[in-house]
Parts: structure tokens; C-alpha cells; sequence
């Protein structure tokens, strides 16, 4: 008999089940609830061994609403009176919140609670991973490249604002959505960034992250009050960056740069899905940072080989996005592209516009940029010491190497 | 041909705290384990058992319960299998999954009373 039960199954299913008892508990007993399900899996780990029920996921169900009965008989005995549900689940029967647009509901109440802007943007991504997508604390510090014993901390205080500011597990009020939608979008980007700029060694976890944040923006794309032109936009992003990931890692786990990759791995469904998001993106009238990204993203897509790279095309992309949010990551990776058209003049324009305390702990991104500009207008010296800068400014060692690569080939 | 018990000790998942994706990969392994076997006809039976003990020892009947035994000493379920002789139930063990969880495959021969 073959091994029916698909990828990721208990991981996904982790987030519905918590989402869904939550919803008609409360957020309350968010604790409570993460154990319960947890046990469920425990369970299903013994009792799979023998014989995999024929529908994985009706069986799941039906343990957690067991669970979800024994854990309302315990509440009622620990408080001694009758439980009332404070939630808007008080209409619905427990069956009913287990069919597939109820669980859709649940889960996407449950972005909004990780989004609330009384959680910190840190507090925010690890929340998330742990209650919507199913990650254990490791896993999630693996991911972010942080110690566990810090997101436990994070994920508590999570709970904690929650629990002070008495967030209600509801959608934000319709006038209120927009904004709300703003961080929400802004999560689902950390993110994916998380796992596609990532230095970890382990492509898994990126495929993991970058995945997640695909199938969050999946979630909200099927309800119409959430659909935007950024809300599409980001799907077509993450979609074009996505279907990179593949050859942005080499064999032994380096960085491939774009220059280098081998286009034929790029996965084209998913291309072919962020060209669709884009159209859809333009039908609506609001404009993001998201819409300019993807189609600097897509233009990169277009080219068959590097050389062939429409670098005008993306230099306009770039202009209209410092136009549109004035940035300094954008005026940098624009003075990259200005290197590639060898136009002096404007990457040291723009290099100079650059307030070089805006790029935090990226700096040595912007000496690396410079010294790009020296090694195309032939100045080896200038070059070199650029690069000792850049070198000076990273700690990490696959960007070290990078750069010690690139002073050797000037050297020798 | 005898019959053997499995017996696996200690690797209690939920004191290991293990995550959704490595519960549903031990999982696997443990269904690919029990299919491999059931194939070959050997399993003449098997349990998980709850990780909730009590214990009744000594003259007095005293009780003990599960905090004093530590999950390493933990009996987590067992096989009954058959076999030629021991040597072959090793091999047969080698596929448990959690020898790297620090789990033990403790392996008996079921007596036979002579009638």
C-alpha cells in the first residue's frame, strides 16, 4: 500500500484545527488549545503506524472535536459553571466550523490576530509561524536564524498582548481593513524574505518559509474583501521569486547569483502564475511597492540569459518606485542596474544620494556597490579598498567569501 | 520457528516535544516498518501503550505513579513476531525508527511451557 498521507499534512493541519478551536473557545485559551491539538498528533503517530485511515484529514477532525469536547467538559469543571463562548462562533454548531470555508474563516481571523499592531514586528512573524503554519519553536528559530530560547520569549510576549490588549479573534472593522491588510501583506514579505534571502544552510527551511508565505497570501486572495491590486501584486512577487528559488542554491549550498543561475531551472508554472496575479493586480486601482517589485522581478524573468537583461526597462521600474516610496535599498539596487548600462554619471549620483545610515547592518551591500562601480570603470586601486570596507562591514561568512573572491580575482 | 517480543523503551514523543513535520515523518517510518513486516507474515501481534503508569510493588501493595519513571525508561508499545531465532529479530529491529531519539528495542523469546 502506498503512503497516502500528503506532505506537510500535520503541519497544515496543525494551524487549521488551532484556528478553528480557537474560534469557538476564545483566544483565551490559545495554551490550552495548542496542547490539545498537539496531543492529537501524538496520537495519530501511534495509531497510523498499522493502518492510515482512508481520509487522514476527517480523522484529524474528528479527534480534535473530541478533544475540543473534552476540553470544554474540563473548563466546566475547573470554573465550575457553565462555559459560555464569548466568540462569534456562539451561532455556529462545532460541526459546522470544521467544514472547509469555515476553517478558511478561522485561519484568516488568525492572520489578523498575528498582524495586530500591538504586536511587535518580531513578536508578529513568530507567532505566526508557530499558530497558522505549524512550526515548533526550533523550528522557527532554525528558520529565522535565532536562538530558541528568544522566540519562546517572543511568542509568549505575543500571548501576553493578546491576552492585555484583549484582542477578540474577529476581522478588523470594514473601515479598518485596508490598514490592517497593509501589515498583513507586510508579514507574509518578512517572511518570505525570511526564507529566499536567507543565509541558512538548509534549503528546506527556505522552501519551508517562502512556502508558507505563498499559501497566506493564497488564503487571503480567496476572499474578496481582502482582494487589492497589492494583495495580487505581492502573490506575483512571490511567485516570480519563488520560482528562482530552485537555482538561487548550487549544489553545495552557495549563493548562485542571478548572473550565474541556470535559467532552465526556473520553475515556469510558477511564472506563469505571478503573470496572471500581475493582470489582476492592474484591475484595481491601488498601487504598491509590491507592484513595482514584481515587474522589476518579472523583467528579470524575461531574459533569457543575463546578457540579454533589459536593464533600461528595469532603471525606469526603479525610478518609478523611488518616485512612488523614496528608499535607499531602492536607489541602491538602482545604482547597481546603472553599473550594468555603464552609466557612470547616475550610479555615482545615485550612490551619493544614498544616507548610508538608512541601510543599517546592509551597509557593506553599498561599498560592495561601489566597488562594482570602480571595477567597471577599470580602477583596481579604488576597487580593492572599497571591498576591504565591505569586508570590514559583514560577518557573514558566505558574503565574506563573496568579496574575498572578488579582491582576489583583482589581486591576482 | 519461535516467537519473539519487541519490546521499545524510552523516545516518548511527547516529552521530546517533537514538531508536526517530525511526528508525521516518525510516523511514516514506523508505517513503512509495519507494512515490511506485515508483508513477510511474521507479526503475530502488537500495542502502543499511553504513557501514563502506575506501578504496584512490595508486600504493601504501595502505588507508585508515572512522574518517578523517566521517559528513557519508558516502555513505549511492543511487537510479537516471529522468528527463526534471535539474531533474526535483530535484524528484523534494525528498521525501528528511533534509535536516534535514544529509543531501545529490548529483545525476548516467548517461553514455551512444555505440555
Amino acid at each position: 500500500m502506498e503512503h497516502k498521507v500528503v506532505d506537510h499534512l500535520f503541519r497544515h493541519h496543525y494551524g487549521k484545527m488551532v484556528a478553528i478551536l480557537t474560534r469557538f473557545f476564545g483566544l483565551s485559551y490559545l495554551e490550552t488549545i495548542e496542547d490539545a491539538v498537539q496531543d492529537t498528533f501524538i496520537k495519530a503517530t501511534w495509531q497510523w503506524r498499522t493502518k492510515i485511515p482512508d481520509n487522514p484529514e476527517a480523522w484529524l477532525n474528528r479527534v480534535a472535536k473530541n478533544r475540543t469536547i473534552d476540553i470544554l467538559r474540563s473548563i466546566q469543571a475547573e470554573k465550575n459553571r457553565n462555559f459560555k463562548i464569548t466568540t462569534g462562533a456562539s451561532s455556529l454548531q462545532i460541526d459546522e466550523l470544521f467544514l472547509d470555508h469555515e476553517v478558511a474563516d478561522s485561519q484568516l481571523r488568525m492572520i489578523f490576530v498575528a498582524c495586530h499592531p500591538s504586536l511587535h514586528p518580531n513578536e508578529q512573524i513568530a507567532f505566526a509561524l508557530k499558530t497558522i503554519s505549524g512550526f515548533s519553536t526550533k523550528e522557527i528559530a532554525a528558520a529565522l536564524l535565532t536562538k530558541e530560547d528568544a522566540i519562546v520569549k517572543r511568542l509568549t510576549r505575543a500571548k501576553k498582548s493578546i491576552q492585555e490588549n484583549n484582542i477578540q479573534f474577529k476581522y478588523p472593522n470594514p473601515e479598518a481593513i485596508q490598514e490592517r491588510m497593509l501589515r498583513v501583506m507586510e508579514v507574509i514579505y518578512l517572511t518570505f524574505n525570511e526564507g529566499f534571502h536567507s543565509t541558512n544552510q538548509d534549503k528546506l527551511i527556505k522552501e519551508d518559509l517562502c512556502g508558507e508565505a505563498i499559501r497566506l497570501c493564497q488564503l487571503l486572495l480567496k476572499k474578496e474583501q481582502f482582494r487589492s491590486g497589492s494583495l495580487y501584486a505581492l502573490f506575483a512577487l512571490l511567485c516570480f521569486h519563488m520560482s528562482r528559488l530552485e537555482s538561487k542554491i548550487s549544489i553545495d549550498n552557495q549563493i548562485v547569483n542571478l548572473k550565474n543561475q541556470d535559467r532552465t531551472k526556473w520553475y515556469f508554472p510558477l511564472i506563469k502564475m505571478g503573470d496572471s496575479a500581475m493582470n489582476k493586480a492592474v484591475e484595481y486601482e491601488d498601487t504598491s511597492v509590491y507592484h513595482y517589485e514584481a515587474a522589476i522581478a518579472s523583467e528579470h524573468l524575461n531574459a533569457k540569459t543575463f546578457e540579454e537583461t533589459n536593464w533600461k526597462k528595469i532603471s525606469y521600474w526603479y525610478e518609478q518606485m523611488y518616485a512612488f516610496e523614496p528608499n535607499s535599498f531602492t536607489l541602491l539596487n538602482h545604482a547597481t542596474v546603472c553599473i550594468q548600462l555603464s552609466d557612470f554619471k547616475k550610479t555615482l549620483h545615485l550612490l551619493n544620494s544614498i544616507d548610508v545610515s538608512d541601510l543599517v547592518q546592509r551597509t557593506y551591500l553599498y561599498y560592495g556597490c561601489y566597488a562594482e562601480y570602480y571595477i567597471k570603470k577599470g580602477d583596481k586601486e579604488l576597487a580593492i579598498s572599497f571591498l576591504n570596507k565591505a569586508l570590514l562591514e559583514t560577518s557573514n561568512t558566505l558574503e565574506k567569501e563573496f568579496f574575498m573572491g572578488k579582491k582576489e580575482g583583482l589581486i591576482g | 520457528m519461535k516467537d519473539f517480543m519487541m519490546i521499545f523503551i524510552g523516545a516518548d514523543y511527547q516529552e521530546l516535544g517533537l514538531s508536526q513535520e517530525q511526528l508525521q515523518e516518525r510516523m511514516g517510518k514506523w508505517f513503512a516498518w509495519n507494512e515490511k513486516m506485515m508483508a513477510q507474515g511474521i507479526v503475530k501481534g502488537g500495542d502502543a501503550l499511553v504513557p501514563h503508569v502506575k506501578r504496584v510493588s512490595g508486600p504493601k501493595r504501595t502505588v507508585t505513579d508515572a512522574p518517578l519513571i523517566e521517559g528513557k525508561e519508558l516502555i513505549g508499545g511492543y511487537y510479537i513476531v516471529q522468528a527463526e531465532n534471535a539474531d533474526a529479530v535483530v535484524k528484523i529491529a534494525e528498521d525501528y525508527p528511533d534509535y536516534d531519539l535514544n529509543g531501545t528495542v529490548e529483545i525476548r523469546e516467548v517461553m514455551v511451557f512444555e505440555q
